[in-house]
This record gives structure tokens, C-alpha cells and sequence, in this order.
């Protein structure tokens, strides 16, 4: 089974900048569609490069589906690239 | 217990610190801070022995690294059967599943179809090298944090060398380190992610060590127990001894781990093994350092098994050559050259071997060096004109690799250095923009095809 989406969504973004695991937590964002997600936990945040650009991907759950959100890190542009729900 | 080692005496000098008896195990501060150490180079006569050094080389292991990465990532995979894969069909063959797949039987190798029968709620899910190789990263920043001198055996797995640490480290309990590392791991990457810590004198008997208890385990083997240990293992769970060892061994009555502990050097050598290698094995068991060896890069391939039954030989060759821009980028990537070609073909086989076809390939070795993509298509092209279609999978290597020797001059240098411009160029454009930026226009098509893949066994391209 594998139910993951790839989108190219952008998405508007509440985040926390801090010290800690992942250095920026992305607490809540708002869907082109409107609906809001609150993220109850981040998996892990990787850093990754698209070309000499840097950019963040953040795995995120809100405890019914995962998402990751791409954080463009030049452009300061945040997207939904991935929706997957399992529940088996 | 150590019932058939004899301990010999050494000359150790007790001028600078470290203890006298301390090599023969002797030492009474032994296991409770004596700074012997395991690298120092002892006489033949004593390799012959054990070593009763304080262990100082660890290996660390991220268990199934790539699916556990992945449960790391999405919470709400975990505690659930994860198989990770390199494209997404019913017939690619999985690269690593979770602990929870593993317990119902989901083998690495298997086929997705074949492991959903045994495990029909398996999530499989296709590999993401940037998340791994961050884990990667990470592992390698928080061992190098311990000691400078860290070697990464592969993606997933690492070697801490305490010998040559500084004092502060070499003064505090390794196996309170292991601990720590493990810790750390959870803190700074991720509370699921699990490590397995293997330590002992030498990198064999700690990458031994590591896959005693898996997952999350950690374990010491010293000369003091390693007959416990062996005894509990089968000859094919040592790494290095697989099928053809295994006859090896088995050809003079050697049947176990333990038999082969007790195997006399000259058996090893003479014998079993007639080389050098025989002695490798006597001194490895034993605990003596013999793997401290750094190999240069002898070759650079890839391959890929083909989307498509029966594509026509057009788009074969232009899956070929994307393959060829490919090594070409890890060839240079490294400095180096190339002086030969190798293409491979698993051809589609009617034959009765199933799917697994019949195997092909051919080479070549040119007289001068080359290092350009086309350079390298246009040999593997004319290699490839043999090939024995219709084909499955088709893989090029380039090897004889050596640094450029710019001393020889040529008659046609000046076309040698627009070559070298050219691609020196194009390789900066892609390394600032992003890899395949720039290519050529008979692959443009099949970057939908081939994806950058996970690097298993080396670690230079990371």
C-alpha cells in the first residue's frame, strides 16, 4: 500500500524559529482550499539543495495524515509537496 | 574462557604511561582505566596471540536504516511494516523493510508482490536519498564529536577509532560513550531512530559485536568472551565468510566459528585460504587490527534495469548514455581519469532461466586516458552493439582509474583542452543549478526514468 500524494501546493505558514532538534517548527498552516492543519509533530526536518538553492523539508504529521512542506529557504516560499494518510 | 591462548610476554615500556604487562592483559588496572592500546604494533610472535587490549574501536549501525528513517519521519508509520523500494512497481525488489515487516517474514530482495502476500498491510514506500543521506550527516557529525579519526563503511554504518582520541576521551568508559551516541541520536535526529553499538580491539570483532542484538543493542566482545560469543554463532553470520568461504572452511573440518578460532595459523594460510589472507583471518579473530586500510577508488558504474520489456535498441542507447553521463560525473567528481570501459546486459531469457536471463558483457581497455560523457558513450555505444536484445537491466563501468598526468604532451592538445574545458564547464553549470541541468540532448527524455539512487558500499559521493 501506498497512498502518498505529490502536490505543488503553496501554502500559507505559522512557524517558530528556535533552538532545538529542527531549528524552525512549522506549528500550523492554511491549504489553498482553506483548511487549516495544526501539526502535532514534526519527523524530521532535512535540508536539501535544488541546484545551489537551499531548501528545507519538513515531515509533519497533524495525527490523522502526513505532509511535507518544502521551505525555500532563498525565496522564503513555503509548499505542500506530499499528503499521505495510512490507516492501514 | 580463553583456555587455549598462552600469554606472551612483550617489551612495553612503562616510560610513557601506559602499563608495563598491559598488552599480555596482565595489567591489574586492565579493564579499570589502563590506557593500553590496541593500534600499537605488536611483534608477529604476538599476533599470534590474543589481544587482551582495552577495546577501543566501536561500530555503530543505524538499524534498517532507511525504513527506520522514514518511521522517523512519518509518526504514524511506526510500530508498522515499511518497506522501502527503487520504483514503484509490484516487481522491484525491496532494499531494506522495519523490524515489524521483518518479524513477518519480508525479506530484503523480495519483491513487493511476493512480501504483501506475507504481509498484506505492508507500506512500502520508494527510497528519498536526500532524507538518508541528512541522517547520514548527521551520524558522521556526532561520532566525529568523540574522535577525529571516524571512518563511514557505508551509508548506514560507521567505525569510531578511540585509539588515536584525545586523552580527555580515551580516559572515560567507551561503553558509557556507546550509550551516548545512541542518546544522541534520539535527541538530535529523532526519538525513533535506533543505533547498534558493536565495540572491541578491532573493527571485525566490533562490527560483530554490533549484530549480536539487534535492535538498539550494545555489546562488547573482548579475548575474555569471545568463545561465548562465537559459540552461539553459525560460520556464514562472520562477515567475510559467505557460501564459497563457508566450503573453504568447511573442506578441512573446520564447522564452526569456535573451530575456526582454534584453527592454526599455518591451516588458515596453507590451506584454507592459500594466502596472505589465511593470516588476515588468524590475526582478525584474535582481535589484532587488520582492516585499518584505506582502498582507492579502482572503478565507478551504474546500472539500471530497464522500465520497459522489449524496448527498442534506440532507447536502450539513449538510457546507456544517460547512464555514461553518470559515471562520467563520478569519475570526475574525484579527480580522476579513465582508461577502460565495461557494459553489462541481463538479457530477457527463453531459455528456462526465468526472469533472471542470461548475463552479458564486454570491455575495453583504450590506450590513453578519458574523462568526457561522450568519450565515454561513444566506446560503451560501440561495446553495446553485441548486446544480446531484448534486454532487462544494463549497467556501464569505467575502471583503471588513475589521477590525469598532465606531464605527457599530445599531438592534438589543443582539442584535449577544449574537451577539458567544455566539460569542466558544463560540470560547474550543473554543480551551481542543479545535476542535469545541462546534458545532452539524447537524454533529455529519460531523466523521467532514471532517478538518482541511494550509493550502497561507498560514501564518496555523499
Amino acid at each position: 500500500m501506498n497512498d502518498e500524494q505529490f502536490l505543488n501546493e503553496q501554502v500559507d505558514v505559522v512557524a517558530v524559529f528556535r533552538p532545538g532538534r529542527t531549528m524552525c517548527e512549522p506549528v500550523r498552516f492554511r491549504r489553498a482550499n482553506g483548511r487549516e492543519v495544526t501539526v502535532t509533530e514534526i519527523g524530521l526536518r532535512h535540508p536539501t539543495t535544488q541546484g545551489k538553492r537551499m531548501v528545507h523539508m519538513f515531515d509533519v504529521t497533524d495525527g490523522e495524515a502526513d505532509y511535507r512542506l518544502e521551505f525555500d529557504a532563498e525565496r522564503l516560499v513555503w509548499k505542500l509537496v506530499m499528503e499521505a494518510e495510512h490507516d492501514g | 574462557m580463553m583456555g587455549s591462548t598462552s600469554r606472551t610476554s612483550l617489551d612495553t615500556s612503562s616510560s610513557d604511561g601506559f602499563a608495563p604487562d598491559c598488552e599480555r592483559g596482565l595489567c591489574a588496572r586492565h579493564n579499570a582505566g589502563c590506557r593500553c592500546r590496541s593500534d600499537e604494533t605488536p611483534s608477529l610472535r604476538a599476533q599470534s596471540q590474543h589481544n587482551f587490549a582495552q577495546p577501543s574501536v566501536m561500530h555503530i549501525d543505524l538499524n534498517s536504516c532507511f525504513a527506520t528513517v522514514e518511521q522517523q519521519a512519518r509518526p504514524r508509520l511506526r510500530g508498522r511494516p515499511v518497506a522501502i523500494i527503487n520504483r514503484r512497481t509490484e516487481h522491484t525488489m525491496i532494499i531494506t523493510a522495519s523490524y515489524e515487516a521483518k518479524a513477518r517474514g519480508v525479506k530484503l530482495g523480495m519483491s513487493v508482490k511476493e512480501a504483501r502476500k506475507l504481509c498484506p498491510d505492508l507500506v512500502w514506500l520508494e527510497s528519498d536519498p536526500a532524507k538518508y543521506k541528512y541522517v547520514y550527516h548527521q551520524l558522521m557529525r556526532i561520532m566525529g564529536d568523540y574522535s577525529a579519526h571516524i571512518r563511514m563503511k557505508s551509508i548506514d554504518e560507521g567505525v569510531i577509532d578511540f585509539g588515536e582520541a584525545t586523552s580527555t576521551t580515551q580516559a572515560r568508559d567507551i561503553v558509557e560513550i556507546g550509550h551516548e551516541i545512541k542518546q544522541r541520536l534520539r535527541d538530535e535526529v529523532g526519538c525513533a531512530m535506533r543505533c547498534n553499538v558493536g565495540i572491541s580491539t578491532n573493527r571485525f570483532l566490533a562490527k560483530t559485536a554490533a549484530g549480536l542484538h539487534k535492535p538498539d543493542g550494545l555489546d562488547v566482545i573482548t579475548q575474555d568472551n569471545v568463545r561465548e560469543v562465537f559459540a552461539g554463532l553459525d560460520l556464514e553470520d562472520i562477515t567475510g565468510i559467505a557460501r564459497r568461504n563457508r566450503a573453504r572452511l568447511e573442506a578441512v573440518d573446520i564447522m564452526t566459528p569456535l573451530e575456526f578460532l582454534d584453527a592454526s595459523e599455518e591451516t588458515l594460510r596453507r590451506i584454507v585460504f592459500k594466502s596472505i589472507d589465511g593470516t588476515k583471518w588468524h590475526q582478525r579473530l584474535r582481535g589484532w587490527e587488520v582492516d585499518k586500510v584505506d582502498h582507492p577508488l579502482r572503478s565507478a558504474g551504474r546500472q539500471y534495469v530497464l522500465e520497459q520489456y522489449k524496448l527498442p535498441p534506440d532507447a536502450v542507447l539513449q538510457r546507456l548514455h544517460h547512464l555514461c553521463e553518470e559515471v562520467g560525473w563520478k569519475v570526475r567528481s574525484q579527480g580522476l581519469v579513465a582508461r577502460g570501459v565495461r557494459v553489462h546486459a541481463r538479457s530477457y531469457d527463453h531459455a528456462g532461466r526465468g526472469w533472471r536471463g542470461s548475463y552479458w558483457h564486454k570491455r575495453i581497455m583504450m590506450p590513453t586516458p578519458f574523462f568526457s560523457n561522450q568519450a565515454i558513450y561513444e566506446i560503451a555505444r560501440q561495446l553495446f552493439v553485441d548486446a544480446p536484445y531484448p534486454l532487462k537491466e544494463i549497467g556501464v563501468t569505467c575502471y583503471e582509474l588513475s589521477e590525469p598526468d598532465d606531464s605527457q604532451l599530445y599531438l592534438w592538445g589543443d582539442e584535449l583542452a577544449r574537451e577539458r574545458a567544455v566539460t569542466s564547464a558544463v560540470d560547474d553549470i550543473n554543480q551551481r543549478y542543479g545535476t542535469r541541468t545541462i546534458v545532452s540532448a539524447n537524454t533529455v527524455q529519460t531523466n523521467a526514468f532514471l532517478h538518482a539512487k541511494i550509493p550502497f558500499g561507498s560514501t564518496r559521493y555523499m
